[in-house]
C-alpha cells in the first residue's frame, strides 16, 4: 500500500559490435506484484520491445576505430525515428561488444553514448555478460524455463562467438571465443583479401595457409577456414579435447562442462545462415557482406547437423543482443528499501564483498572486514564511491541488525568521511531496517540500501533514481564486465 | 397448525414456523451465537416431533423471510410446480420423509416432487433424519450435468483440481495442476481460486490453465473462481470461460453482501452462454455453505441449514454444472467442531440433491475448528457413499492459499478405487492415453508430475 | 524476474519449513520429559525427526529436474509419492505435525514469561474462554469498564501512536514475530520524530478491538498486530493492522493491513520499518485504509 501499483519504465537497447550497430527501444512494465494485504513488491512483469531499428554497419574510420561522432550521429537520428526523446528514457544499456571491445577508444564512445540520455546505464561489455544478454534476448534463456532443459546460446556476431549456458532461466555458464563472420573481409568483386584479423591469422596457422591483403581467394579455402572455426566452437562445447588453437581463441576461461547440454541455439548476424543453410554457395554469395559469414553460418550448420547436435531456434536472430540488452538487463529492487534519491543514479559502483559466507557476530569484526574490502579495492589510491554487498539470507533478529549497522558504519568510516554515500546491496529481505538503522545512529548521511539482489565479487552495479512513488530502483547488476582476456 | 409439544413430560411451545425449524436443527455453533438454537436436548427433539406433524402446507404458509422482503423467498415460491404442490401439500412432514425413505421412491419419483416443494420443506425433512437416513434419501437421486464433458453420471465420481498458489504464480500453479491431474483429478474442472479478483489475473491464470488443458487435449472444463462480475467482464475481452462461478447464500441481503442479485446470476449465466467457450447446456458453477448468511449477519432469525435449503433454491433457478458446498470453511462461529461438520455436509448433500442439483461437497474445515483430518476422510467416505458427483482435489489436503484442509488427490484416487467408481467416460479415456489409469486403477507412473514434461 | 522473486518466496517458505521440522515437538523433547518415558531411553542418540519438505517422494521420476523446479514454485504439498493411493507415512506425519502447530498456535495461550520479557501488561476483552472466543467473535472487540480503568492507569495517554499487541488466532506468531516487529517499528517511528505510547497485550482480541482502545488512549494511529488464522504452511503468520484514530463508527476499509509476517514471509523486523513509513503517512495525510492507499496512488 501506498505506492502506486504499476509504471512503465522505457528502456534502451544500443549494441555495438564488430560489423554492427543496433538501437531498440522497450517499455517495461514494473507492477507491485505482492497480492492484496502484504507488503508491496515490485518486480518487472511484462517486456516489450516497440522500436527496433535497422542494422547498420559499425562505423569505422581511416585507423580502424569505430568512429564516435558517428556513432553519435547515428543513434541520434534512431531516436527520432523512434519518435522517443532521449530524455524519456528511464534505463538501459548500451552494450560495446565483441571486437569493437577491444578496440582503444571503447570507453570514450560509451561514454559519449551515455551523455544522451542522462541517467540510464551504459556498459562496455565483456564476454561474459554479452554471452548472457545475448542467449537472454534469443530466447534460449526462457526455452531452458519452459523445458526444464540446458540450453547453449552461441551469438555468433563478426568478431567473436559469444556461448552461454542456461538451465532453468538462470545463467549458468558462458565462455567467448574470437571466431566470428568478418574476421577476415573479401571483396565481392573480386573475390580478393581486404584485411585479415589478428585471432584470423591464429586460424590460418592451424591449417596451414597464408592470406595476405590483395590476394584472391577460393570459395574451397574459405570453406577450410569456416569449418575450423566451426570446429572450434563444437570444441569448447565439449566435443573432444580443447586443441591449441581453440585455447588461443578463448577469450575467457572454458566451459566448466559440469553439465550436460539438451539443446543448442545459435544467435546472431551468423544465425541466419545457420537456420536457412543453402545447401552450396557461389562465392559471390558468400562474400555478399564483404566477409565470410555466410559461409561460416552453413557450414556451421552442415557440421552440427553431422554430429548430431539437437538444434533449438532462436526468437531472435541478429537482434538477439540488442533486444537482450535493452530488455533484460534491467532488475528492480523493492519496495522495502531505503534510498536517497538525491544522491542517484550511480554508474559502474564497484562491488565489494566483506564475508564470503555467514557474517561475523560483532561489530567490530563486521567492521574490521568491510574497512579490508575497501582497502583491496582502493588500496593506496583515492577512494571512490563503492557498494558494500552482503550475501546469504541467513535470518537477522532486530538486535542482530543493529549490530550489523553499527559495523557498517565503522567499516565505512573513511568513506563516509571523504563525503560519498553510504551503498549496502543485500541478499536478504532487511533493506529498510538496515537503512533505518543506520540513519538512527547518523541521520546526516545519505544511505542507499537495496535488497533481495544477488551480487558476487567483481561486479559493478548501477541504481537508477526510484520509481513507483520511491519505493523501487531499477538496477543493472554488471557481473564480471571487464574480465575479457585481450589478445 | 399446532405449534406445541410434549416429551418426557414438558410441554414445549414454539413461536413460529420458523423457531421450529432452528430448534429442530441440529447443534451448530452458528444457530446457538444468534439464539436461534434449541436451549436442551430435549426441546431439540420436541422441535423434530413438533415439526414432523406439521402439513407442507404449514410451511408455504409460513415463509421464513416474507415474499414481499426477500428475493430469495420470490424465486423459491416463483419456481415451485403447483400442481405437483397440491398433490402433496397435506402431507406431513414425516410422512414425506417416509416418502422419500421408501423402497418405492426412485430418483424418478423424488425429481417430481421435489418440484412442488420449496427449500423450506426441504430442510424441514431433513431435520427429521439421521446420518445414515441421509446417505440413504441421497444414494437415490444423482443429477448429471454437461458443460464440456457429463459428470454425475452413475458409476463415476469427479473431482475439482483446485492448484491454488499463494501469489498465483503460475508455474506453481501448473506445478500442482499437473500433480492433480497425474492422480486422475480434475475431470469436474480445472478451478483456480485466484488471490487477486481482477480481469487482468484472471485472464494470466486463465490463459495457463487453458494452456495446459489444451495442450494434453484433455477433456474437461476450466474455471478460475474470480467474482462474477469480473468473469462476465473477462468473456466480454474474449477470454475463455467455460464455467461461470458464483457464491451465493440463502438470503437476499447476504447475496447483496456477496454483490450479487438473481438479475446479475441471469445476465452471468445469459454470458456464459452466448460468449463462453463450452458446450452446455449447465455452464453455472456455485460454492454454498451453512453459516454463510450469519457471519455476514444476514440471517433475519433463520437457522442456518434452512438457509442453506433456500441457497438451493436459488442455484436451481440457473441449471448449474455444479454446485459445491463448503460448510466447513465459514468458521467455528457457524460450524465448530468435526462432528457439526460431519452433519451439515450430509444434510447439504441431501438437500442438494432433492432440490435436483447436481451436488459436489468440499468436506474441509479450518484450524481453528474442533475438527481434523480424520473427520475431513470421513465426510469424504459418506458424501461418497451418499453419491456425490464430486469433491475437491487439493495437494496434500492443505490449500496452501486459502489455508485450509479439503480432499486430497491422493483421497480422491483413494475413494473412487475403494468404493469402485469411475471418472467421468472422456475423461477416464484420456487418463488411460496418458498413461495414468488402467482398468479404472492407478498406473506406476501415476502421482508423478513430470509425465507431462519431456 | 517476478518469477524469480516468487521463487525466492517459496525458497524461503521452505527453508522455514525445514526449520519447522527440524523444531518439531519430537525433535525438541527436553530431557525431563524423555525421563518421563521410561528409565531405557537413550538420551545420547539424536532423536529422529520428519522428513524435510522439500523431500521428492516420487520413484522413477520422468523427469527428476523438472520435479525440482516444480518443488521450487510452489510451497504446496506436491511431489510427495505415494502409498497405493494413499500418503507415504512420513508426507502423512509431516500433515500431523503442521496440523498440530496450527491447532496449538490458535489454542494455547501467549505466555506470561514472554509478556513479562517484552515488558507488555496484560488485559483481557470481555471473552470468557478460548471456545467462547472462537464462537463468538463480536465479544472479542470489547472491553470492559474495568479493563479500561486498568489500561489507563498501566498506559499512556496521549501519544501520536498507540501499539497494541493482540494474540488473535496465533499465539505461536505473537511469540514468533514480537521481538523483531515492535523495536524495528518503534526506532523507525522515534527517528521521525513521531512518538510511541507503552505497547501492551490484549487477550481473546479481534481485529476491532483497537476501536475501543484508539479514543480510549486520545492516540492519532493504533497498530495492532495480531495473530493470523493459522495455516498448515505456517502457523506463525501475523498481521498488522493500522487505522487513524478509529473509533466505533469505523468500518473495515479505514483500516490498513499487512499481513503474512513472519520468517518464511515479510521478515518481521523489515516489516517493523515499512509499518514506520506507514504510520508516518497515515499521520501527515490523517487517514488511513482504502482513502489512505488511494492517495497514495
Amino acid at each position: 500500500m501506498g505506492t502506486s501499483n504499476l509504471e512503465i519504465v522505457q528502456s534502451v537497447g544500443i549494441d555495438i559490435g564488430t560489423s554492427t550497430t543496433q538501437f531498440v527501444v522497450s517499455r517495461l512494465t514494473v507492477k507491485n506484484v505482492a497480492p492484496g494485504s502484504l507488503v508491496p513488491r515490485f518486480a518487472i512483469t511484462d517486456k516489450e520491445v516497440r522500436y527496433k531499428s535497422d542494422i547498420h554497419f559499425t562505423p569505422i574510420d581511416s585507423n580502424n576505430r569505430v568512429d564516435a561522432d558517428k556513432i553519435f550521429a547515428l543513434i541520434r537520428s534512431e531516436f527520432s525515428r523512434a519518435g522517443v526523446s532521449p530524455e524519456t528514457i528511464d534505463t538501459g544499456a548500451v552494450i560495446i561488444t565483441g571486437e569493437t571491445a577491444k578496440k582503444e577508444n571503447a570507453r570514450s564512445i560509451s561514454g559519449k553514448v551515455a551523455g544522451f540520455a542522462g541517467d540510464f546505464v551504459v556498459a562496455t561489455a565483456g564476454g561474459k555478460l554479452e554471452s548472457i544478454i545475448a542467449g537472454k534476448g534469443s530466447g534460449a534463456s526462457d526455452l531452458s524455463r519452459r523445458d526444464y532443459a540446458t540450453v547453449a546460446n552461441i551469438d555468433i556476431g563478426g568478431g567473436t562467438a559469444n556461448v552461454g549456458i542456461f538451465k532453468n532461466g538462470k545463467a549458468l555458464d558462458s565462455c567467448c571465443i574470437n571466431v566470428g563472420g568478418r574476421l577476415l573481409q573479401v571483396d565481392q568483386s573480386t573475390g580478393r583479401v581486404i584485411s585479415v584479423s589478428e585471432p584470423m591469422k591464429s586460424i590460418l596457422e592451424d591449417i596451414d595457409l597464408g592470406l595476405r591483403p590483395g590476394e584472391r581467394v577460393s570459395l574451397e579455402i574459405l570453406g577450410r577456414i569456416c569449418r575450423r572455426m566451426s570446429m572450434v566452437i563444437l570444441e569448447c562445447l565439449g566435443t573432444g579435447e580443447l586443441s591449441a588453437l581453440a585455447e588461443q581463441l578463448l577469450m575467457t576461461a572454458p566451459l566448466r562442462l559440469d553439465y550436460d547440454i539438451d539443446r543448442v541455439m545459435v544467435s546472431g548476424g551468423v544465425a541466419d545462415h545457420v537456420y536457412a543453410p543453402a545447401s552450396s554457395m557461389a562465392i559471390t554469395d558468400a562474400t555478399r557482406y564483404g566477409d565470410i559469414g555466410p559461409l561460416f553460418g552453413m557450414e556451421l550448420a552442415r557440421l552440427f547437423q553431422a554430429r548430431k547436435v539437437p538444434m533449438a531456434e532462436p526468437t531472435e536472430t541478429i537482434r538477439a543482443t540488442v533486444i537482450g540488452a535493452g530488455a533484460q538487463t534491467v532488475d528492480v529492487s523493492g519496495s522495502t528499501i531505503l534510498a536517497d534519491d538525491a544522491v542517484l543514479p550511480f554508474k559502474n559502483i564497484p562491488v565489494a564483498i566483506p564475508f564470503s559466507d555467514t557474517l561475523p557476530g560483532d561489530e567490530t569484526a563486521i567492521a574490521k572486514g568491510v574497512a579490508q574490502s575497501i582497502d583491496n579495492f582502493y588500496e593506496n589510491d583515492s577512494l571512490d564511491k563503492i557498494a558494500i554487498g552482503l550475501t546469504g539470507n541467513q535470518y537477522l533478529s532486530f538486535k542482530e541488525i543493529q549490530v550489523l549497522a553499527r559495523g557498517l558504519l565503522k567499516g565505512l568510516d573513511p568513506v563516509i568521511r571523504a563525503g560519498f554515500p553510504v551503498i549496502i546491496v543485500l541478499e536478504a529481505d532487511i533493506g529498510k531496517v538496515l537503512g533505518q538503522s543506520m540513519k538512527a545512529v547518523n541521520g546526516q548521511m545519505n544511505i542507499v540500501c537495496v535488497d533481495q539482489l544477488l551480487v558476487t565479487e567483481g561486479d559493478y552495479v548501477d541504481i537508477g533514481k526510484s520509481i513507483a512513488g520511491g519505493t523501487v530502483v531499477p538496477v543493472v547488476i554488471k557481473s564480471l564486465v571487464f574480465e575479457t582476456k585481450q589478445i | 397448525m399446532n405449534l406445541r409439544s410434549k416429551i418426557n413430560n414438558q410441554i414445549f411451545t414454539f413461536k413460529s414456523v420458523t423457531d421450529v425449524l432452528a430448534k429442530a436443527n441440529n447443534e451448530k455453533s452458528g444457530d446457538a451465537l444468534v439464539g436461534l438454537a434449541a436451549e436442551t436436548a430435549t426441546e431439540r427433539v420436541a422441535a423434530k416431533l413438533c415439526l414432523s406433524k406439521l402439513q407442507l402446507k404449514d410451511i408455504y404458509e409460513n415463509p421464513v423471510i416474507p415474499y414481499e422482503e426477500d428475493e430469495v423467498t420470490r424465486i423459491i415460491y416463483d419456481d415451485v410446480n403447483t400442481a405437483i404442490y397440491k398433490k402433496i401439500c397435506n402431507w406431513t412432514v414425516s410422512e414425506l420423509r417416509e416418502y422419500i425413505l421408501s423402497s418405492k421412491s426412485t430418483q424418478n419419483e423424488l425429481l417430481n416432487i421435489s418440484r412442488g416443494l420449496t427449500s423450506e420443506m426441504i430442510a424441514a425433512v431433513a431435520k427429521l433424519m439421521s446420518s445414515m437416513d441421509l446417505v440413504y434419501a441421497s444414494k437415490k437421486i444423482k443429477v448429471a450435468g454437461h458443460c464440456n464433458t457429463t459428470i454425475g453420471l452413475p458409476g463415476t465420481l469427479s473431482f475439482r483440481n483446485q492448484p491454488n498458489h499463494p501469489t498465483d504464480n503460475v508455474e506453481g500453479v501448473l506445478a500442482s495442476l499437473k500433480e492433480g491431474l497425474s492422480f486422475g483429478c480434475g475431470d469436474a474442472v480445472l478451478g483456480l481460486n485466484p488471490v487477486e479478483d481482477n480481469v487482468e489475473n484472471f485472464e494470466r491464470v486463465m490463459m495457463a490453465i487453458v494452456g495446459v488443458k489444451e495442450k494434453y487435449e484433455i477433456p474437461t472444463q476450466c474455471c478460475i473462481l474470480a467474482h462474477v462480475t469480473t468473469q462476465m467482464q473477462a468473456a466480454k475481452n474474449g477470454v475463455p470461460v467455460d464455467l461461470m462461478f458464483q457464491s451465493i447464500a440463502g438470503t437476499e441481503s447476504a447475496n447483496k453482501a456477496f454483490g450479487i442479485s438473481a438479475a446479475m446470476l441471469q445476465e452471468a449465466r445469459e454470458i456464459a452462454l452466448k460468449l463462453g467457450t463450452s458446450t452446455g447446456p449447465n455452464v453455472m458453477y456455485f460454492e454454498t455453505g451453512q453459516g454463510s448468511e450469519i457471519s455476514l449477519d444476514c440471517h433475519h432469525g433463520v437457522d442456518e441449514m434452512t438457509l442453506e435449503a433456500r441457497t438451493y433454491g436459488v442455484g436451481r433457478r440457473y441449471s448449474p454444472f455444479m454446485v459445491n458446498n463448503v460448510s466447513g470453511f465459514i468458521g467455528p462461529e457457524t460450524i465448530y467442531t468435526g462432528k457439526e461438520v460431519l452433519r451439515a455436509d450430509l444434510e447439504d448433500l441431501f438437500m442438494g440433491k432433492l432440490h435436483g442439483l447436481p451436488m459436489g461437497i468440499a468436506p474441509c474445515y479450518t484450524n481453528h475448528m474442533k475438527a481434523d483430518q480424520d473427520d475431513q476422510e470421513m465426510g469424504t467416505m459418506l458424501c461418497a457413499m451418499a453419491g456425490a458427483n464430486f469433491f475437491m482435489g487439493v495437494s496434500g489436503g492443505d490449500d496452501c492459499m486459502l489455508n485450509y484442509q479439503d480432499t486430497s488427490f491422493h483421497d480422491d484416487a483413494s475413494i473412487r478405487e475403494i468404493l469402485s467408481l469411475r471418472p467421468a467416460p472422456e475423461f477416464e479415456k484420456w487418463l488411460e492415453k496418458m498413461g495414468i489409469m488402467e482398468n479404472g486403477k492407478l498406473t506406476d507412473r501415476a502421482g508423478d508430475p513430470s509425465i507431462f514434461d519431456k | 524476474m517476478d518469477n524469480q522473486i516468487e521463487k525466492d518466496i517459496v525458497e524461503s517458505v521452505l527453508a522455514k519449513l525445514l526449520e519447522q521440522g527440524i523444531l518439531n515437538p519430537s525433535a525438541k523433547a527436553t530431557p525431563a520429559t524423555e525421563a518421563a518415558t521410561g528409565s531405557t531411553v537413550d538420551t545420547d542418540s539424536e532423536p529422529v525427526t520428519l522428513e524435510p519438505m522439500d523431500f521428492i517422494g516420487i520413484e522413477n521420476p520422468n523427469n527428476l529436474e523438472a520435479l525440482k523446479v516444480m518443488r521450487k514454485s510452489t510451497p504446496a504439498r506436491i511431489l510427495m509419492g505415494r502409498a497405493g493411493a494413499r500418503q507415504r507415512t512420513a508426507s502423512l506425519l509431516n500433515f500431523q505435525a503442521d496440523h498440530a502447530a496450527a491447532v496449538d498456535a490458535v489454542f494455547k495461550d501467549v505466555s506470561d514469561e514472554f509478556l513479562a520479557e517484552h515488558n507488555l501488561f496484560k488485559v483481557r476483552t470481555i471473552v470468557k474462554d478460548k471456545d467462547e472466543y472462537l464462537m463468538k467473535p463480536e465479544l472479542g472487540k470489547k472491553l470492559s469498564d474495568e479493563t479500561k480503568r486498568e489500561i489507563l492507569d498501566k498506559g499512556d495517554k496521549g501519544k501520536q501512536v498507540q501499539i497494541i499487541v493482540v494474540d488473535g488466532l496465533s499465539s505461536t506468531s505473537i511469540e514468533a514475530n514480537i521481538a523483531d516487529v515492535m523495536p524495528a517499528l518503534i526506532q523507525g517511528l522515534e527517528t521521525q520524530g513521531i512518538t510511541v505510547a507503552k505497547p501492551f497485550f490484549i487477550q481473546y482480541g479481534r481485529v476491532g478491538v483497537m476501536d475501543e482502545v484508539a479514543p480510549l488512549m486520545a492516540c492519532d494511529v493504533i497498530v495492532q498486530f495480531i495473530g493470523e488464522r493459522p495455516g498448515l504452511i505456517t502457523a506463525d503468520s501475523m498481521s498488522a493492522y493500522m487505522a487513524y484514530r478509529p473509533d466505533h463508527n469505523t468500518v473495515e476499509a479505514e483500516r490498513t493491513v499487512i499481513s503474512n509476517i513472519h520468517r518464511g514471509g515479510t521478515p518481521p523486523a523489515e516489516a517493523g520499518a515499512h509499518l514506520a513509513t506507514v504510520v508516518k503517512k497515515m499521520i501527515d495525510n490523517k487517514v488511513s485504509g482504502v482513502k489512505l492507499a488511494e492517495l497514495m496512488r
